[in-house]
């Protein structure tokens, strides 16, 4: 090096230099740029090195957000966006909140358009679905690359639902809790039949005594229901029967084993004994839903409620006096067989229903790495989605958030919650679970209907799905 | 020379405007095409290739997605015809529907036309009232008469209970989900009834007075003037109610979603869940085709029975 430096060679090193000067510019890997020139100049190279070093600025970027979350939860997302877009100001949010009629044929065709939007938030089987096809794409390496241990951030059984084929492609938010395992209970109801309200029901035994005491049928007609939501549940019961919908491989359909048979003789037993026969049972309460002020539950006309994360922003919002009164309402883990040894509490974090929000295939490297931040943000972070549920009185999937004291101050049960969360699970669907679906809906229905028993309805059931899953995994 | 350049310009001149003339002739109608071209576009763009694609996909496994389908023959017509249980229930829950549904909605429409056609006063209102409901989206109507059709607190079921009639569970029941999208259907009666008052506007007074001077009686001339007159607008309402009622959908999809036991399950509604909810896009392209050929049968031998009942005058 102690060579002196020609004229020729020096005006050559230049060259080198601004051409290295120009691309560490435009290029933010510095990398490459010392590749080109390492082996010429070693004090180019560390010019360049120190010029490259300030962050270029990156180019702007807008992503176009398609999403279901209208109404009250619209400006809770937009501030979220205005946080997000402060720390990421390369990157906009176009928030496109779609309306709720046909919405799977907007997902569907929105996916599959020539532009698809940047993020698009659809149902666990939907995103199972569209990666089966190969139109969304994983977020694996992010995952792998920002050394994130999904499984440490989230609860298993959320997580799980953003999983397929060994792929990860979403954060989940909300919490699945489709059918989470905690119930709400009416004490004044339960003190009125004289129980006792600090001490609800375990087992389905338990549950059937208490259904006794508190239901009121009068001229045909129930004016005081012990238990709702039994008829479209049975996927969860059957877990709480220590029975199976799926194998663990998801090639096996397992609803039909005895435990399933007895699941649903007992769901029959409420409804055609306890409850007045399926059209009494139906006409309780008809088109009035927990977002209605003479919902039963906050009217004391219903004693037990499975419910899904939701409901206590429901609850808070429409009837807060009854909310706040904790003598008048509790939460209960999910009851169990009491007949089965094995039985124990079981929620579903998610069935076919908890929502995956996927990056579409063929979007640009930039839009496809601004989709993943803001998945990120919104999915996983406290000024994101962690905030954005804990306004609406929902758990966090993330683990972490739900810790956030301020849950306890709004929500009595907060550690019923925290414990349904945790032993929730997530079922191994697959992405023909559509048919399957409604394929068992069709049996239980001629099940309360009593056109078929129990056995010759899921048997029947079997016979008609198994092939469809077979037929899927045949076909790759 | 001068005589013969004037006859050079002359023949020149007349030769322009012949060939002229000629290409107006011979692009007379070039015109017309153009003005309907932003029409026809779109109906090629938008319906035939849409047809066609359709009848290809038919014959595919699509799912969903960019993806070359599979080519997979007749296999969606033959599970048509062979595989699914539930085809054969949603046709005949549709055809059910049509049977009743397109009668009983002509009849109400044309019943309040004559009505509101005759002289009675604030007669403008009565015909806004009437029509507001059909500019309803079915969507909204579909929750109000969720409401209505309630089988505790209902308003149907509380004005029944006025004359002594025992709560109906019209949702909740097989039997009676049916007559209950049928007697919502109803509700948009105002487009046929607009229809139909501009049609019997449109009868000449004199043929009325003739008939009253020759002695006829309301029902006479109801029968034998009015209605003869207005069978082509009876026909037009009858092939849309029959195409309409064919695609039933969106009220079965939020009311029932084709319960209690599929009662309520049309064609469109079973099409829709195959697409949709299944992805089997080639299966229910396949559907598509078949309901497409269904509606076509039954408008073209509608229309060949009109020869016999439709008045066209002077035809």
């Amino acid at each position: 090096m102690s060579a002196k430096l020609s004229r020729r060679k020096f005006l050559r090193v230049a060259a080198v230099g601004a051409a290295a000067l120009l691309a560490a510019s435009c290029q933010p890997k510095v990398v490459e740029v010392e590749k080109v020139v390492t082996k010429e100049v070693e004090k180019v190279v560390k010019e360049t090195v120190i010029i490259a070093a300030e962050p270029a600025p990156k180019e702007p970027v807008t992503i176009q957000w398609m999403n279901w979350w209208g109404a009250a939860r619209e400006p809770l997302m937009l501030e979220i966006i205005a946080r997000f877009e402060e720390e990421f100001p390369h990157i906009t949010v176009e928030n496109q909140v779609q309306p709720w009629d046909n919405r799977e044929q907007l997902a569907a065709t929105a996916i599959a358009s020539q532009a698809p939007p940047s993020l698009i938030m659809v149902s666990r089987v939907e995103a199972q679905m569209f990666a089966h096809e190969g139109l969304i794409v994983p977020i694996d390496d992010y995952i792998q690359a920002k050394g994130i241990d999904v499984y440490d951030v989230f609860y298993e059984g959320d997580i799980n639902n953003c999983r397929w084929a060994d792929h990860f492609w979403s954060y989940p938010l909300p919490s699945g809790g489709v059918d989470s395992s905690f119930w709400l209970y009416n004490k004044n109801l339960l003190r009125k039949s004289g129980l006792d309200p600090e001490a609800p029901p375990k087992t389905w035994q338990e549950v059937e005594e208490a259904i006794d005491a508190t239901t009121v049928i009068k001229d045909g007609v129930l004016e005081v229901m012990g238990l709702e939501g039994v008829t479209g549940r049975f996927h969860s019961w059957l877990y709480c029967n220590d029975g199976k919908y799926y194998s663990d491989d998801s090639k096996q359909l397992l609803f039909n084993q005895p435990e399933g048979v007895e699941t649903l003789e007992w769901m029959l037993k409420l409804i055609s004994e306890k409850m007045g026969g399926i059209e009494t049972y139906n006409a309780f309460g008809e088109g009035v839903t927990t977002m209605d002020a003479d919902y039963a539950f906050y009217t004391d006309k219903l004693c037990f409620g499975p419910y899904n994360v939701s409901i206590f922003g429901h609850f808070k919002n429409i009837a807060p006096e009854r909310f706040e009164d904790t003598d008048a309402w509790g939460t209960m883990l999910v009851p169990y067989n009491g007949n089965n040894s094995k039985a124990k509490p079981a929620g579903l974090s998610g069935f076919a229903f908890s929502w995956n929000q996927v990056i579409p295939k063929g979007l640009s490297k930039e839009v496809q790495d601004a989709a993943y931040e803001w998945l990120e943000y919104f999915g996983m972070r406290r000024a994101g989605g962690c905030w954005f549920l804990f306004e609406q009185a929902r758990p966090s999937p993330v683990k972490a958030c739900n810790e956030n004291p301020e849950y306890y101050d709004a929500n009595p049960y907060w550690e019923v919650v925290l414990q349904a969360l945790a032993i929730d699970i997530s079922v191994p669907v697959t992405p023909v679970q559509g048919q399957i679906a409604d394929l068992v809906s069709e049996a239980l229905e001629e099940v309360w209907f009593e056109v078929k028993t129990p056995k010759d309805a899921l048997d029947w059931a079997y016979d008609q799905t198994q092939p469809i899953l077979d037929k899927f995994w045949a076909e790759g | 020379m001068e005589a013969r350049r004037a006859g050079y310009a002359s023949d020149s001149r007349a030769g322009v405007s012949a060939r002229l003339s000629s290409w107006r002739h011979r692009h007379r109608h070039w015109l017309g095409w153009l003005f309907i071209s932003p029409w026809l576009i779109g109906f090629f763009w938008f319906d035939v290739l849409g047809l066609l694609l359709n009848l290809y996909l038919g014959f595919t496994g699509f799912t969903v997605g960019a993806k070359m389908p599979p080519w997979i023959g007749l296999a969606n017509y033959r599970e048509v015809f062979a595989g699914d249980h539930l085809i054969g229930k949603s046709f005949v829950n549709t055809i059910y529907y049509m049977g009743f549904s397109v009668p009983l909605m002509m009849i109400t429409a044309f019943s309040l036309a004559l009505i509101l056609n005759a002289e009675i006063g604030g007669r403008g209102i009565f015909r806004t009232i009437y029509y507001l409901p059909s500019l309803v989206p079915v969507v909204a109507s579909s929750i109000i008469w969720l409401l209505m059709l309630r089988t505790q607190g209902g308003m149907i079921n509380q004005v029944l209970a006025l004359v002594g009639i025992k709560a109906i569970p019209w949702l909740g029941r097989p039997e009676w989900a049916k007559p209950a999208l049928i007697l919502m259907s109803l509700w948009g009666f105002g487009g046929q009834m607009v229809i139909y008052l501009a049609g019997l506007q449109g009868i000449p007074r004199e043929l009325y007075e003739a008939a009253e001077i020759d002695g006829a009686s309301g029902w006479h001339k109801l029968a034998r003037v009015t209605l003869p007159l207005m069978t082509p607008i009876l026909f037009f309402n009858l092939i849309m109610g029959i195409i309409g009622s064919f695609q039933v959908f969106t009220s079965a999809f939020i009311m029932t979603d084709g319960g209690p036991l599929k009662a309520t399950l049309f064609y469109m509604l079973h099409l829709y869940n195959n697409a949709f909810k299944y992805f089997k896009m080639g299966y229910a392209s396949a559907m598509a085709v078949l309901l497409f050929l269904a509606i076509l049968a039954l408008t073209l031998a509608v229309n060949r029975s009109s020869g016999r009942w439709v008045y066209y005058a002077g035809a």
